[in-house]
């Protein structure tokens, strides 16, 4: 019997030490050694560059050492995240940040504010990132993200297409956007303006594609939610929707799934990140700007500034978790001061991964002149970062754009309300929310 | 049964009884008391809010259409699954040779990503693809399938039969491979011939399989995720908003971790429940067929 319970008291203890066992890896090293966890965004380019960063700075710091891992995805890398704060797993640093998702998590302590930090004027300066990092401000004064890249999300416009429907350029306010459809439908009927299915989907961060690029450029950048409080333009929200009206009732707007429909011309307008590139180069080396297609700021009401429209900012940084020791927060912080002090690193993580770095300086500094040069596409992007507004810094995100969908963008698009009615009740729902 | 081997029957099913107690029962205790707070995953501190979460939970829209859906979809796979699978094993089952090779062929669906699947599912109703180019040309029809909250729930249920009917297939060829020869000549000597000898013999023969792909079928359904996830994302109007996108939403993307496990215990009774029906209902059915 004895012998028989000191067997099952074995196996008990080694499941049990497999099963607690923590692969952090996350502790402080002996002898005055720092080791510190950092999750790279889940997609190769970007670990790969944090991988060559962590590398390189090693071999400068002798007394540091950074495990650089892929943030695990599941299903999202934001969940992923919870799921590892809520286990005591997270890690000293991670990249793939968003604004929205910031706020979450410093509402409930889990990050700590990097302007705390010794050298984090130093960085702002040396990056050259005042301006941007103004607009990433949280209502408290605090800034808990240091966005590592921002992509001004842009129209492209095929301008093959608009030329032969009698178009010399790109449409730049929503009146010219609704001419150009309702042309459209009557020389090619089976052809559609944009082609969108996440419309009349809710998926919260879809809006930020479609609802949130219209707006910021109908508001001039008004922000929608401060302090936890409804602040939206309400003119620009309804002239946004009216916008969505339109295009719906015209059976503008293919809101089924559909494959590279811009691409294959079914369609003549495409709301385009800078990622779009590689794809194609590889698979649509027909698509040339200049010669097919456009890239142009989002279109504005009538009586707006259409040469300095405002945009949705897809932009996501690095936060510093608040479970990490003292020494691994400012040793983690010391780490991404390095990377940002000298420009070569921005424009290697430019290179690599097509995504612009949020610096202001993007578009004049001349260590991405050349770069710039040779794709001419990016550089719309470099010239609007200043113009790019961040997504919403609350708490209640999710919520929030959830209830833009559902109690506007999807039934003004599905042609179930009206533009005003659609306006009012989301502000209602929110106000629900936020109370 | 002596002692000892008592005591060897506890000792090799230890292993699994120690990982269940790890990995199942101390989550599902800590799960149910999360239930009653109002954590959000990450803050450090949280309060105990009583059955708030569960109140909100049945006074809620998305939480009462997961309910709903579910049934919904087992409405739909459960049918389509289990006479799909019982097709397939009749038809492996029947062949003279390579059995194993179809049966492994049938199983593969199984093993695909479900992401994966459901990209491909996409890719094939997407408005350009040539089935829907085909469908508009040849008959003018123009069909929103995913967009459709009739049809988009009906996609979903078919995929996961494509992907089910396999593997549940090797378990009715199990059933048919057991039942003895005897049986049938006995039932063809009383007359009973083509489908009635299916239908007398065959299939109440099969119960054993029935039953655990029946019960395995329904239990899945409340825990689809990855398909309306990727697809529809829980639309159009909530008709394809499962009880898992439903906990996944609220604990991860809204952060109310407490209210989410409350959904999650809510699912778990419901589950269970609905298991126990099905069960009572096959044993009736078992017991009119002489298995008890």
């Amino acid at each position: 019997m004895k012998k028989f319970r000191l067997v099952l008291l074995l196996i008990t203890v080694g499941f049990l030490a497999a099963g607690c066992q923590s692969g952090s890896g996350n502790g402080g090293g002996s002898d005055g050694e720092v080791e510190f966890e950092f999750w790279a965004a889940p997609n190769p380019a970007q670990e790969a560059f944090w991988e060559e960063m962590a590398e390189k700075y090693m071999e400068e710091e002798d007394n540091v050492s950074i495990n650089v891992t892929p943030m695990p995805e599941s299903p999202s890398s934001e969940a992923g995240i919870q799921s590892a704060i809520a286990a005591g797993n997270a890690p000293a640093i991670s990249e793939n940040i968003s604004r929205g998702f910031a706020a979450q998590l410093a509402e409930s302590s889990g990050i700590v504010p990097l302007n705390e930090f010794e050298g984090y004027d130093e960085l702002i300066e040396t990056r050259e990132m005042e301006e941007t990092m103004s607009s990433w401000q949280f209502t408290d004064d605090q800034q808990f993200v240091l966005p590592a890249y921002s992509n001004p999300m842009l129209f492209s416009w095929r301008t093959d297409i608009l030329e032969d429907l009698g178009f010399d350029e790109a449409p730049r306010t929503f009146e010219e956007v609704v001419e150009v459809g309702e042309t459209l439908k009557e020389e090619e009927p089976d052809k559609y303006l944009w082609a969108r299915a996440d419309l009349v989907k809710p998926n919260w961060s879809a809006r930020w594609f479609d609802f949130f690029m219209l707006y910021n450029a109908a508001s001039d950048g008004n922000n929608f939610v401060e302090a936890n409080e409804l602040v939206a333009d309400e003119e620009a929200g309804i002239e946004t929707f009216e916008l969505f009206s339109e295009m719906a009732e015209g059976d503008m707007l293919l809101t089924r799934e559909a494959t590279d429909p811009f691409e294959s011309g079914d369609t003549v307008m495409m709301d385009t990140g800078p990622w779009t590139f590689s794809y194609w180069d590889d698979k649509f080396p027909e698509m040339e700007q200049g010669e097919t297609y456009e890239l142009t700021m989002p279109p504005v009401p009538e009586d707006s500034d259409i040469e300095n429209p405002k945009t949705f900012a897809d932009t996501k940084g690095l936060s510093i978790y608040a479970s990490a020791t003292e020494e691994q927060q400012q040793a983690a912080f010391d780490f991404i001061n390095w990377v940002y002090s000298n420009s070569e690193n921005d424009l290697e993580w430019f290179e690599q991964t097509n995504l612009p770095p949020a610096r202001d300086d993007l578009a004049t500094n001349e260590a991405f002149t050349e770069f710039l040069d040779e794709n001419p596409e990016l550089q719309p992007y470099a010239d609007n970062i200043p113009n790019a507004v961040p997504p919403i810094d609350s708490e209640q995100t999710a919520e929030i754009q959830e209830l833009i969908g559902t109690e506007g963008l999807n039934p003004v698009v599905q042609g179930d309300k009206d533009a005003e009615q659609a306006w009012e009740d989301v502000m209602n729902a929110i106000d629900g929310v936020l109370e | 049964m002596d002692k000892s081997n008592a005591r060897l029957g506890w000792l090799f099913a230890s292993p699994y009884l120690i990982y269940s107690l790890i990995f199942f029962l101390f989550p599902l205790l800590w799960a149910t008391y999360l239930a009653f707070t109002n954590w959000n995953l990450i803050a450090p501190d949280y309060e105990f809010v009583g059955i708030q979460n569960f109140i909100e939970a049945f006074f809620s829209e998305s939480v009462r259409a997961a309910f709903f859906v579910t049934y919904k979809f087992l409405g739909m796979f459960v049918p389509i699954v289990v006479g799909g699978a019982l097709l397939l094993a009749m038809l492996i089952h029947s062949l003279p040779k390579f059995k194993g090779l179809f049966s492994v062929a049938f199983f593969l669906p199984y093993l695909a990503s479900g992401v994966a699947s459901a990209i491909v599912v996409n890719g094939i109703l997407s408005h350009n693809s040539p089935f829907n180019i085909w469908l508009r040309g040849t008959f003018g029809l123009d069909i929103d399938w995913l967009g459709s909250s009739i049809l988009a729930p009906l996609i979903i249920a078919l995929m996961m039969a494509w992907k089910f009917a396999g593997y549940y297939a090797l378990l009715f060829v199990a059933g048919l491979e057991s039942i003895p020869k005897d049986v049938y000549e006995a039932a063809e000597m009383d007359g009973a011939v083509g489908i009635k000898k299916f239908w007398h013999v065959t299939i109440p023969m099969l119960y054993p399989s029935f039953y655990t792909v029946t019960i395995l079928a329904v239990g899945l359904m409340f825990g689809i995720f990855t398909e309306p996830y990727v697809l529809t994302g829980g639309g159009p109007d909530l008709s394809t908003h499962t009880w898992q996108l439903e906990i996944y939403s609220q604990a991860f993307e809204r952060l109310n971790a407490g209210y989410g496990t409350a959904i999650a215990v809510i699912n778990s009774i419901v589950t269970f429940g609905s298991i126990l029906v099905f069960r009572k209902i096959l044993e009736k059915w078992g017991a009119k067929h002489g298995w008890e």
